[in-house]
């Protein structure tokens, strides 16, 4: 969910976990940083590949007795994806309801096991009055993917629930929902900064540009977001002359910033990507570092790690 | 009445009260072992009087600045008098009255040339009348108390220069007789000519003023008693009254402050809180209000109302602060802070013409004498008056607002309607006034087509839209209307969390009647989410009413759905109990 493109260093990894620390407290969810520094953000895959005894955990879950059913979803969130065999009682049980104390753990599990049917019974909980419905039916959401999703999660951009927003715009992205770009970008203006990232990741030449236009307008280290998501997209996913064009723009806005944010690209180049536009990066950072003498919030940072 | 030395105060330009023996000179005039006659000498005071009528004077519009006063006559002449006063100028006629540097001076209204000017003996100005020949003040202490009363010729001689005891309002003068009232329930008239006591008006409602008004003689202050052929009755409560409408008006306005009272040259709230009108005979024995109008300031807003039954006919939104004005014939005057004079039409409420003095004053007092207001077609109507006034983003003019919303909401305009909720859903608008807004239109009966657009909306953060309709109030309205259009966006409504609750309960409430099986995807999704969920009562109540929606609306898949609700030990106790009466019919049905 949240990426950092390229190959960092230390000190790009330092930034990185800026960056992850920086999207987990606006999402509310401390625990991302953590399966970040971790290298995972899904269910190990020893649970994965814990045995269920599929027909048990159904007869508890349509069960009248919470215990049974609290049990049962702690199971099926453990298993993940193998608990497939659960998801038509699943979604039974999310279109019928059940008890405020169940529901986010229902739909947590529900989401655990990643099917795309089950995106249509849990849109209707990005609507619930309650925000902790709200928020674990986003989070199940990006999860279960699929067309519903999207749909869903497009409309949360729109949502009163500022984590709602945050999180629907960070999973758009991940799931590729070019469609929502135009809602991305007024999310983006909107103050939903989430929204960098996924613009970042399915951007093209116009959308890319309008993003771009926003390079010393919006504070840099937000828009970093998007930029690192565009610059360290594989070529068939980006051109080189899109992402010259990036590099240009950031040596065209010529502060301190943008040159010690060139620098830092730069030094997580990937080897197998494109000679000619680190070499663009490379002189865009001498020829931006000249003018560079403002400071910036992560001076500090970068003094630490020298 | 002795006024022994009478004779030898006439010509004296600064007269002292020991010089002219004020207090043997006003004799038994203000006597309260004064024995009550049944209004027996009043009245024949007023049949000796009946021929002459009170001077109508000059419309003119005095304002006190840093500087000292200007003016403007109605007509457009300007004139202006530097120095400092002590308390507000009179216009009393013809003539307008200031006090200050320890004087009384008096101007001409017309051009502001100075007619005389005598010693104030320490005393500030309370109030004045004049009937062209004489002109009669009364001063005292700015805090009470000290009561002195002139009667000066045109000439500046002094007439009377005396000190009662007793504290004396605001006199008049007409056909030569000086009414001074006092003790708020007695008018002495007092013979200009010979000093006498002519008689004496006692009357049981307060009286601090006497005061000529258009065609007539006055005296009262919260209500006015005609001087005619009934005056004599007042004695026993009865008389020619004009009398405003009891209706309460925002800050609570006073037709007219104690006479007893000096007013400082400088305004303050209770200036900017006012009524005026005014009385006419209206024959033997009657009195009405020119054209049926009283007009009522509250700070930058005026409004004129019906002289009958209050009601509001127009109202306007001032540049400024209404600082003074007066009832003229035809319409009214008012002046505000800046300087601005605007002449009103009663009728309709619009500018006629303005003027302007120099300003920005400290206070106003206007007169309109024989001016005749222009009449003038309304620019607009009263809803969209009023709904401009509502608009305004002015905490201060929150109590206006609050009280013409309730004229607003009389009105069965469609405008009122999209008006109301335009203030329901203004992020910026005071509480009180969104509260007030969302009330009347629950119980609005008409503006379907505005409640349906507006149920249209939804939170939406990406638009900017931050507030969602007034989804409960519109509900009740439209069910009361029965306007079934409304229930595909109710239903929409039922699953926005950015409503408010009470707003859910009241959705639902409607849907039970208005929805049809079009909303059943939505009602299905509500009572999915809430049956087992729902800890707040209006959410509950909403889930019950859903739920009877469904049972209307579901055909056999709905009851199965409730049915299989009612089973379920998760499902809200109130919600099953609903549902358990909503079976129960049915299975009485099928057992017979």
């Amino acid at each position: 969910m949240v990426k950092r493109a390229g190959a960092p260093g230390r000190r790009g990894q330092r930034r990185s976990r800026i960056w992850a620390r920086s999207l987990a407290l606006t999402l509310g969810a401390a625990s991302l940083v953590g399966a970040y520094e971790s290298g995972s953000l899904t269910v190990s895959a020893a649970a994965a590949q814990a045995k269920l005894d599929a027909a048990k955990l159904k007869k508890q879950l349509e069960s009248q007795d919470p215990a049974e059913i609290r049990e049962a979803l702690e199971q099926v969130t453990k298993a993940g994806t193998a608990a497939k065999a659960l998801v038509p009682t699943l979604n039974a049980l999310l279109t019928r309801g059940t008890r405020a104390d169940l529901l986010p753990s229902l739909i947590e599990a529900t989401g655990r096991v990643e099917d795309v049917s089950s995106s249509a019974p849990l849109a209707p909980y990005l609507r619930h009055r309650t925000p902790a419905v709200r928020q674990a039916a986003v989070k199940a959401l990006s999860r279960t993917k699929g067309p519903e999703a999207i749909k869903a999660l497009t409309r949360g951009l729109r949502s009163q629930d500022a984590v709602v927003r945050g999180v629907s715009a960070s999973a758009l992205g991940d799931l590729g929902a070019k469609a929502a770009l135009p809602d991305l970008q007024r999310a983006f203006d909107q103050k939903v900064l989430e929204a960098a990232v996924s613009i970042g990741q399915l951007c093209d030449g116009a959308s890319c540009d309008e993003f771009l236009k926003r390079l010393g307008k919006v504070r840099f280290d937000v828009m970093t977001a998007g930029l690192d998501q565009m610059l360290f997209r594989p070529a068939s996913s980006m051109k080189d002359e899109a992402k010259l064009n990036v590099v240009s723009r950031l040596r065209a806005l010529g502060t301190a910033e943008a040159s010690r944010y060139l620098t830092d690209v730069a030094g997580r180049w990937p080897k197998d990507y494109s000679a000619r536009v680190k070499q663009a990066l490379e002189e865009a950072a001498k020829a931006t570092s000249k003018g560079a003498s403002a400071p910036s919030d992560d001076d500090e940072d970068e003094e630490d790690d020298e | 009445m002795h006024l022994t030395a009478w004779a030898s105060c006439l010509g004296a330009m600064a007269m002292l009260t020991v010089a002219c023996g004020a207090g043997s000179q006003l004799g038994s005039a203000f006597s309260t072992e004064w024995q009550n006659d049944g209004g027996r000498s009043i009245a024949a005071l007023q049949r000796e009087l009946s021929a002459p009528t009170a001077p109508a004077g000059a419309g003119v519009v005095v304002g006190v600045n840093g500087a000292g006063v200007v003016a403007v006559t109605l007509s457009g002449q300007r004139w202006d008098r530097p120095g400092r006063l002590d308390s507000r100028p009179v216009i009393a006629g013809d003539v307008v009255l200031l006090s200050g540097g320890g004087r009384l001076t008096a101007l001409a209204a017309a051009t502001g040339a100075e007619l005389w000017s005598i010693e104030s003996g320490g005393r500030a100005l309370r109030g004045a009348g004049d009937d062209g020949q004489l002109t009669a003040a009364s001063l005292g202490a700015l805090n009470g108390g000290r009561s002195r009363l002139v009667v000066v010729e045109r000439s500046g001689a002094v007439r009377l220069s005396a000190e009662p005891e007793v504290e004396i309002g605001a006199p008049a003068v007409l056909g030569g007789v000086v009414f001074v009232p006092w003790a708020n329930q007695y008018v002495s008239a007092i013979d200009g000519a010979t000093g006498a006591e002519r008689g004496r008006l006692l009357t049981r409602r307060q009286v601090s003023r006497a005061l000529t008004l258009g065609d007539g003689l006055y005296f009262g202050e919260s209500e006015l008693l005609r001087f005619d052929e009934q005056v004599g009755q007042a004695a026993s409560g009865g008389g020619s009254l004009a009398v405003l409408p009891r209706r309460e008006f925002p800050g609570n306005p006073r037709w007219f402050t104690p006479g007893a009272e000096v007013l400082p040259p400088k305004a303050s709230a209770p200036d900017r809180v006012r009524r005026f009108a005014l009385p006419k005979g209206t024959g033997k024995s009657g009195v009405s209000f020119d054209g049926d109008r009283f007009a009522v300031t509250y700070f930058r807003v005026a409004m004129g109302a019906s002289a009958k039954d209050g009601v509001v006919r127009w109202a306007r939104s001032m540049p400024k602060d209404v600082l003074g004005g007066a009832a003229v014939s035809g319409g009214f005057v008012l002046c505000s802070e800046d300087g601005k004079v605007s002449v009103i039409d009663g009728q309709t409420g619009a500018e006629s013409a303005s003027l302007a003095l120099s300003g920005p004053l400290e206070s106003c007092e206007a007169h309109g004498g024989s001016y005749q207001v222009p009449s003038k077609a309304a620019e607009r109507t009263l809803a969209e008056q009023i709904t401009e006034i509502v608009a305004s983003r002015d905490a201060q003019m929150v109590p206006a607002q609050r009280f013409l919303m309730q004229e607003l909401v009389r009105l069965p305009d469609d405008s009122v309607t999209q008006a109301l909720i335009e203030l329901a859903t203004r992020p910026d608008a005071p509480p009180l006034l969104g509260k007030d807004a969302r009330e009347a239109l629950a119980g609005r009966r008409s503006g379907a087509e505005a409640m349906l657009a507006a149920l249209e909306r939804e939170y939406d953060f990406l638009e900017d839209v931050l507030l969602p309709p007034p989804v409960g109030p519109l509900a009740d309205a439209l069910l009361a209307m029965k306007e079934t259009r409304a229930a595909p966006a109710l239903a929409r409504h039922l699953n926005d969390p950015a409503n408010a609750a009470d707003d859910i309960m009241r959705a639902a409430r409607a849907l039970e009647q208005l929805a049809s099986a079009s909303e059943l995807s939505e009602l299905q999704t509500f009572f999915a989410l809430y049956r087992a969920t729902a800890v707040e009562a209006p959410i509950v109540q909403a889930t019950i009413s859903v739920a009877r929606a469904i049972a209307r609306t579901g055909g056999a898949e709905g009851l199965a759905l409730l049915r299989q609700a009612a089973k379920d030990p998760f499902t809200h106790v109130e919600v099953k109990e609903a549902i358990d009466a909503l079976e129960a019919p049915t299975e009485k049905t099928a057992g017979r």
